[in-house]
């Protein structure tokens, strides 16, 4: 199927009435969650999954992506408004966009933030639709070898973005393998590491472990500074960009778009690494560099577009490789198996319209959010405003609720609340859980290419070197290592997670 | 003495990493060309026990940060609130599990006071909750639980 035919029937599907009405739903459930100060993407997708049960596959991943594509917004919308970010690639917005707001610039800032997201959004979603079928095509050439070196690459690159050293993030992501590996062995059918009991037979859900680490972590540690976190929000004046905005801002949007849509493909980069290199790109070669971090304008739409542009295309190797590249991709994916999908090269040729139908919702979900947000952004600030003590209960409940309706199983409930406390665990210790979420999904996948690579080659391990693909995904993982031993990288490393922080 | 962030997720990794190598190595082992359900295991939980020692060693040879003081109360109340809500669930129904989850969790934070506002507050809630949850998205859990019906 060509592109445009694929389009259309992506039109045709995205745009029936029930497909259109929960875009709109996940989009705006998405930012208003998203915008609570300390929910994440992936706290914000987990607490709102069971509000996707019990809908069609197609309609249930159009309203996750929503989800998703709102809650990063929204993020950005705290980070300007308020100084506090949402996850780690808002930290960038913040550095100019509160400085934006503190001038009373603030309405400029989130229209600028607004205008480069969307431009970002629809050519980010053009990239998927021309190269996902490219490369779920390439993809079928793949074999388990090519598989094995990608995922290595995938958790390399999340090892190296983690904050925190290397080391630390190695264990991690070893630790999540292990629980992985929990439950029955596809192959052999022998149950490991269950404990004797039944609930562990299908193994830990994925859902449950990012649920517990991230939504209930960042509750108990949010409760830590309960006293201190009295923090103000900035009032929102003019939100129409200035005529000498729009001129400051067209070429770092093209600049921030380019670099996200590109960054965004790669497996474990994600939306930080896009948002962070395109701040430090505009930083380099802007005119008014002297104004970055004390409110210029550039330095606002330049992340905010990359973060974007990295936000659509990173569903590119989940969808044509099945393969997810995020620690949010694999809550979706953890989300899609819930429904009965599997994703993977072939779900472009057996379900179109499920793939076409979510690559046209994320633009037309893009195009929501700029008409939604901009009025709305006033009873956003009234949500962001919300003290605490009102807000984490009832986080609690609909985590609780969330975890629970996945499986109907109360012994999820329970490890829920058990990696609620390791999540606050792993904040104390300085170690950051993302390397652990993505292993855990990548952990397994890694186990079965390998046996079949070694099954295939009699055990011989020299595959992954002689199939050129897979010796120069290899490389990029070598190098990658490489680089952060290097003293000038890690410079830049600290000093750019430090930010994070 | 002050005990390091490393020296307690050095240990972590290490204990973990152990007590999973020692399970992991009664699978069947196999080899390379026909792997048991043992080989990754094994590779995986011996590189976790190493990674473990060499951030205990690690934590000696460097003076890290220190591990922070932990604010207990909300660190166990608040997953106990969680424990209660999947005890109450399935006897009592999703409403007065969502409000004791409310009324408990909400007991940690250091601005709550015990009076007739928050219980109506958890109440209306709780009630959201369930019309919400059971009767908009159809869930299939009771509002009240088989105790009180």
């Amino acid at each position: 199927m060509d592109i445009f035919n694929g389009l259309l029937l992506g039109f045709s599907t995205a745009t029936t009435f029930g497909n259109l009405l929960y875009c709109f739903l996940g989009v705006l459930l998405g930012t208003a969650v998203g915008v609570l100060p300390g929910l994440g993407p992936i706290a914000t997708i987990s607490m709102l999954l069971p509000f996707t049960f019990g809908l069609p596959v197609d309609t249930a991943l159009i309203m996750l992506a929503g989800i998703f594509y709102g809650s990063q917004y929204g993020g950005s919308t705290t980070a300007i408004l308020m100084n506090l970010p949402g996850e780690a690639s808002s930290v960038v917005t913040m550095l100019d966009g509160h400085e934006m707001a503190k001038q009373g610039k603030a309405g400029r800032a989130l229209a600028a933030a607004a205008i480069g997201s969307f431009f970002a959004g629809t050519v980010g979603t053009l990239f998927i639709a021309i190269s996902a079928p490219l490369l779920a095509s390439l993809a079928l050439a793949f074999g388990p070898a090519e598989y094995f070196s990608l995922i290595v690459l995938g958790l390399i690159t999340s090892m190296v973005l983690a904050s925190g050293s290397l080391l630390t993030a190695f264990g991690m992501a070893l630790f999540g393998m292990v629980l992985g590996m929990i439950g029955t062995d596809v192959n052999s059918g022998a149950a490991r590491f269950t404990f004797g009991t039944p609930n562990l037979l299908d193994g830990l859900d994925f859902v449950v472990v990012a649920t517990g680490i991230f939504g209930l972590g960042d509750v108990l540690a949010n409760l830590e500074n309960e006293r201190s976190r009295a923090a103000g929000v900035a009032p929102v004046s003019s939100l129409f960009p200035t005529r000498e905005d729009w001129k400051r801002m067209v070429a770092p949007i093209l600049r921030g778009t380019g670099i996200g849509v590109l960054l965004g493909v790669l497996p474990g980069a994600g939306v930080l690494l896009a948002s962070f290199s395109a701040y430090a790109l505009e930083k380099k070669v802007s005119r008014y560099s002297a104004e970055f971090g004390k409110g210029a304008i550039e330095g606002v739409a330049a992340p905010e577009a990359a973060n974007n542009a990295a936000a659509q295309t990173c569903f590119i190797p989940m969808l044509t490789l099945g393969l997810p590249g995020t620690a949010t991709m694999a809550l979706m994916i953890g989300a899609l198996v819930v429904q009965g999908v599997q994703p993977g090269p072939e779900i472009l040729t057996q379900q179109p319209a499920l793939f076409w139908g979510l690559v046209v919702s994320m633009w037309l979900g893009n195009l929501m959010l700029l008409f939604l947000n901009l009025p709305l952004v006033g009873v956003w600030a009234k949500l962001i405003s919300v003290p605490y003590q009102y807000l984490f209960p009832m986080i609690c409940a609909f985590v609780a609720i969330g975890v629970y309706s996945i499986n109907n199983s109360v012994f999820d409930v329970y490890m829920m609340a058990l990696f609620g406390m390791l999540g606050y665990f792993f904040r104390k210790v300085g170690a950051e859980p993302a390397p652990l979420i993505l292993a855990m999904i990548l952990g397994p996948m890694a186990e079965e290419y390998l046996r079949r690579a070694l099954l295939i080659s009699h055990g011989d391990a020299s595959v992954f070197f002689t199939s050129p693909l897979s010796l120069g995904t290899l490389s990029v993982a070598a190098l990658l290592l490489l680089s952060i031993v290097s003293p000038r990288f890690r410079k830049v490393r600290e000093e750019g997670l430090q930010e994070a922080d | 003495m002050k005990i390091g962030q490393d020296s307690i997720l050095g240990l972590f990794f290490a204990v973990i990493g152990s007590i999973a190598l020692w399970i992991a190595i009664q699978y069947p082992f196999g080899t390379a060309g026909r792997m048991g359900p043992g080989y990754f295991p094994v590779i995986i939980s011996s590189l976790l026990v190493l990674t473990g020692i060499c951030v205990l060693i690690r934590s000696m040879s460097m003076s890290g940060d220190p591990f922070p003081a932990i604010r207990w109360k909300a660190l166990t109340l608040v997953p106990a609130a969680i424990v209660v809500f999947g005890l109450a669930v399935e006897p009592l129904g999703l409403l007065p599990a969502v409000f004791l989850l409310l009324v408990l969790s909400a007991a940690t934070s250091v601005k709550f006071r015990l009076d007739w506002k928050a219980f109506a507050g958890a109440l209306i809630f709780a009630g959201l909750c369930a019309v919400l949850f059971v009767e908009l998205i159809g869930l299939p859990m009771p509002v009240l639980g088989t105790w009180l019906q």
